[in-house]
């Protein structure tokens, strides 16, 4: 993850980080059907551009939330 | 706008679902937008404001593909007397808001002066936050 300030993550943001892998994972899935049935080249170019973005998006997801482990509270809190 | 190509045995046709992964692509670009708002912690904010930049250039990306491949239709173009009408309006508001603006904080000082002052700027580069 980048710069700024890291903090405990909320509750919210946890539930965002995860249904964001879920959306990541979704589109990922429909670019490679979509790139196996299509015969345009143009498409499957673009399409396999996606794919290398989104699986990114999905490491920086994940590395959010491997980063915040230490930091969450392990009992909750007030 | 659909179906320009027949005979296709493929499982959907590529319009069809390019068109399911561009909606997806916006709805994603709506959630990334709400979790940024949303986010308490900096970092977090910070990516989730880099994933709604990136996840918009692609949607964009791929609204022009499809566009360039006559796969998508925009709607019909605004007529000029509308827009002359909504320009005619938005003029108004603007100056009765300012009026507004300067009723309440005439007695404030030259922050507020300075506010009120600035002529809008064309092609202005909005702040970006973070």
């Amino acid at each position: 993850m980048q710069s700024g300030q890291m903090q405990p993550i909320t509750g919210k943001e946890l539930e965002y980080i995860v249904d964001s892998i879920s959306n990541e994972d979704l589109l990922i899935k429909q670019c490679a059907a979509t790139c196996a049935t299509t015969q345009n080249p143009t498409i499957q170019q673009a399409l396999q551009q996606y794919i290398r973005s989104m699986d990114h998006h999905l490491d920086l997801l994940v590395q959010a939330l491997q980063q915040h482990q230490p930091l969450a509270p392990t009992q909750p809190q007030q | 706008m659909y179906y320009q190509q027949s005979g296709n045995s493929a499982f959907m046709q590529d319009e069809d679902l390019l068109y399911t992964i561009l909606a997806d692509l916006k709805r994603t670009v709506r959630e990334y937008t709400t979790a940024t708002t949303e986010s308490s912690c900096p970092a977090v904010r910070n990516l989730f404001t880099q994933l709604t930049n990136d996840t918009l250039r692609m949607q964009g990306e791929l609204y022009n593909l499809m566009k360039q491949l006559n796969m998508y239709s925009t709607s019909s173009k605004a007529l000029r007397q509308d827009l002359d009408k909504q320009v005619q309006s938005a003029r108004n508001t603007q100056q009765k808001t300012r009026q507004f603006v300067q009723q309440k904080t005439s007695n404030m000082g030259q922050y507020a002066q300075a506010a009120q002052i600035q002529p809008p700027q064309q092609n202005a580069q909005n702040p970006y936050y973070m």
